[in-house]
């Protein structure tokens, strides 16, 4: 038994060892592409809109799962050290993302410094708090609501910012990003104009949302959204509070109650098929459901819906 | 351009009357000259003019976003000087069977208030720390450690007060594990709530062609155990040395297993040639259903072995000084709000003043969770024991753990 053990024990000790020596061989040379990671699909797509062939993009939060609540893996780990670019929403969007960097030992990818691109740079943000916070008030967004992917003239500002960051850590590359932005943003002016034709049955309107995560997308359509299905953010609803729904949404005529495919549907339904409205499922991340998976047909795909609901 | 007319102007009443006609004509051209600077400034000016409009229609269209903002960022932003500050508290009520351990039976208790602190120190570094202040008036120094990152060869290190990368459970934060109390292996050979130790360790996830994931840590702490433990001797002047190897894998988007396996060294004596080998391996499966619902199935297990000076035993009864202990832990994540479990226990104790030494205590956990938020979390747990004395006692916690300002947990 206790040969065993010292076999285990220097066959450890070999492993660790070995292990060390494999990882200080240096890493293939040469033109490769600059290697980002962005913590969700819209930022990995917007960096792969403007960087094309020239980077080679990763992501962390998989679109299938609500963004708030992401538990980062080893694999993401390993990602960021071998990264030169991190991409994140700022604010407080994503949690894990600090413990993420820590994790994986970047300094240099942390918030505000020199390899960090902030998306919510110049961002326009709604639902800045008046007060002083409490958590009494639920799981609530501290510095305004962070969901600003919604808007699609949000997504300028975000091409913008993963312009000038790659300009500067790539120049020798910077005429081939702003060519690439600059097509990404006039096919995006195209894009805007019809999807606001499409919608233009939607100004006035109000909708019922599951989470705070709606207000960019409103504000875009010149929508309105003013109630919850969760009576305070990250708090699921209570059978009293739906009871106030009910009479809320008949007596505002609402059609649409709108939520993405991660939050549970049972609640909204049952409102839903009490007063007439319906359940209408509108992504909040590239790729959440199948033919969302670039900008273009993630917001083709949420502006199909909303209109055809609210017609 | 005015300035230039001026300038014209200025020179035609220079020109004295008795200037000759020489001179006159000479004039005339730098006024021609003049002038036809003067136009193709203008025409400069106007299309720079136009061009400076067409931008700025442009820049418009590009950024619809309306100026003055109604609050930028800078304004909005907390002074980021005050390090991070958060407080958990642990309340359990524990109910036992047993009559023999009269003192930390059939109570309510605050197991533990933590206090957590961190921040960054400057660009390189940052320091955590977490202090935790329990009912019986005692204060403990859980952990006080520097991280220092980007160091060379991509690693990272650890100094001061931490938790040792000792397997998957020593190292997660007690408000953190799926149960209400550790794991018997854990609770017995390592200490009942864990062990934190000073001392020095690197980590480094190493940069190899494959699909897998492979971090390595090794470290030097103090030696001793957590209160309660067993596996090292008391003596914290004679170091242990650690090593652990976490290897992962990503099988589909939503299935990942790890295995890691650990190694630790120490004394168990006064004296530095008795040592105390302790070997570990864990496995962890994931399996993402959807949001908020999840399968992890979990098991590690740990061999000691202890060579002693004087083997005050009688030889026969556990001849190389070899003792194990595991456990299994199967936690489903139902809903948003609830979650429930079951663990299963074994543990060979280290204690030989027992009758039969090869025999081990064993335990069967279940457990259910209800989170009313993200900061607040219910949980009932129940024990059935098979102690190695020959009773059996049946243990009932009710926890309750609850958690405000900033704490934000490690990534295991
Ligand atoms: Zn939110």
């Amino acid at each position: 038994m206790f040969k065993l053990k010292y076999l285990i024990r220097k066959s450890t000790v070999i492993t660790l060892l070995s292990c060390v020596a494999l990882s200080t061989v240096p890493c293939h040379a040469g033109e490769n592409p600059l290697k980002v990671v962005a913590t969700q699909t819209m930022y990995s797509s917007v960096v792969k809109e403007i960087g094309k062939d020239r980077v080679d993009v990763k992501y962390v939060a998989p679109p299938k799962f609500n963004v708030h609540f992401i538990q980062p893996k080893p694999t993401d780990v390993r990602n960021i050290t071998k990264a030169d670019l991190y991409v994140d929403a700022g604010l407080d969007l994503e949690a894990w993302s600090d413990s993420l960097l820590e994790a994986a030992g970047k300094p240099e990818f942390f918030r505000g410094r020199e390899k960090n691109v902030d998306m919510s740079k110049g961002i326009r943000l709604l639902e800045v708090p008046d007060h002083q916070l409490s958590r009494a008030e639920g799981d609530i967004h501290i510095y305004g609501n962070p969901h600003y992917n919604m808007n699609p003239e949000n997504v300028k500002i975000m091409a913008e910012n993963v312009l000038e960051k790659l300009k500067s850590i790539d120049p020798a590359n910077a005429s081939y990003y702003e060519a690439n932005e600059k097509a990404f943003i006039s096919r995006l002016n195209e894009k805007i104009t019809e999807w606001k034709k499409l919608c233009a049955n939607c100004a006035g309107q109000e909708i019922l949302s599951y989470h705070k995560d709606i207000a960019y997308f409103a504000d875009f359509l010149g929508l309105k959204a003013e109630q919850y299905i969760e009576p305070k953010p990250g708090i699921p609803p209570t059978p009293k509070h739906l009871e106030f729904l009910e009479e809320y949404v008949k007596a505002n005529h609402i059609k649409a109650i709108v939520m993405p495919t991660y939050y549970p549907k049972d609640a909204a339904e049952v409102l839903a098929k009490r007063v007439g409205a319906k359940v209408v499922t509108i992504c909040q991340n590239i790729g959440e459901l199948p033919g969302t998976d670039d900008i273009f047909s993630f917001f083709d795909y949420n502006f199909n819906q909303i209109s055809e609901a609210l017609k | 351009m005015r300035i230039a007319l001026i300038l014209i102007l200025f020179l035609i009443f220079m020109i004295p009357k008795e200037a000759c006609a020489e001179d006159i004509a000479a004039l005339e051209a730098q006024v021609k000259q003049l002038t036809q600077v003067v136009y193709s400034l203008k025409t400069t000016v106007d299309t720079q003019q136009q061009e400076i409009a067409d931008l700025k229609k442009t820049y418009q269209i590009k950024y619809q976003t309306p100026t003055p903002q109604p609050a930028s960022l800078a304004t909005i932003l907390p002074p980021k000087f005050t390090p991070e500050i958060g407080a958990v508290a642990d309340v359990v009520a524990k109910l036992d069977s047993s009559k023999v351990d009269p003192e930390n039976v059939n109570r309510v208790s605050v197991r533990e208030l933590e206090l957590v602190l961190g921040s960054n120190v400057d660009p390189y570094s940052r320091l955590d720390a977490t202090i935790a202040f329990n009912d019986k008036n005692e204060i403990d120094l859980e952990e006080a450690y520097l991280t220092r990152f980007g160091l060379p060869f991509g690693t990272t290190a650890r100094i001061g007060e931490f938790l040792p990368k000792i397997g998957k459970m020593v190292p997660v934060h007690r408000d953190s594990i799926d149960t209400v109390d550790e794991p018997f292996v854990i609770q017995r050979y390592f200490g009942d709530e864990g062990m934190h130790k000073a001392g020095v360790d690197l980590t480094k996830v190493l940069d190899l062609p494959l699909p897998s994931v492979h971090q390595v840590t090794v470290g030097v702490i103090e030696g001793g155990n957590g209160d309660g433990g067993t596996a090292f001797g008391p003596a914290r002047r004679r170091p242990t040395l650690y090593g652990h190897l976490k290897n992962y894998i990503d099988i589909t988007d939503v299935t990942n297993f790890e295995l890691g396996v650990s190694e630790a060294v120490g004394s168990n004596d006064n004296d530095a040639s008795f040592k105390t080998n302790v070997f570990g391996v864990d496995a962890t499966l994931r399996h993402t259903i959807a949001q908020d619902k999840e399968i992890k199935l979990q098991g590690e297990t740990f061999v000691l072995n202890r060579r002693e000076s004087i083997d005050e035993f009688d030889a026969t009864t556990n001849p190389s000084g070899d003792f194990w202990g595991g456990y299994g832990l199967f936690d489903v994540r139902l809903s948003s709000q609830w979650g429930a479990g079951f663990r299963f226990d074994y543990v060979e104790p280290v204690d030989r003043l027992l009758a039969d030494p090869n025999k081990g205590e064993i335990g069967y956990t279940g457990y259910l969770t209800f989170y009313q938020s993200e900061f607040a979390r219910l949980r009932a747990q129940l024990s059935h024991i098979y102690l190695t004395n020959g009773s059996i006692d049946d243990r009932v916690f009710l926890q309750g753990t609850f958690a405000i300002g900033e704490h934000k947990h490690k990534l295991q």
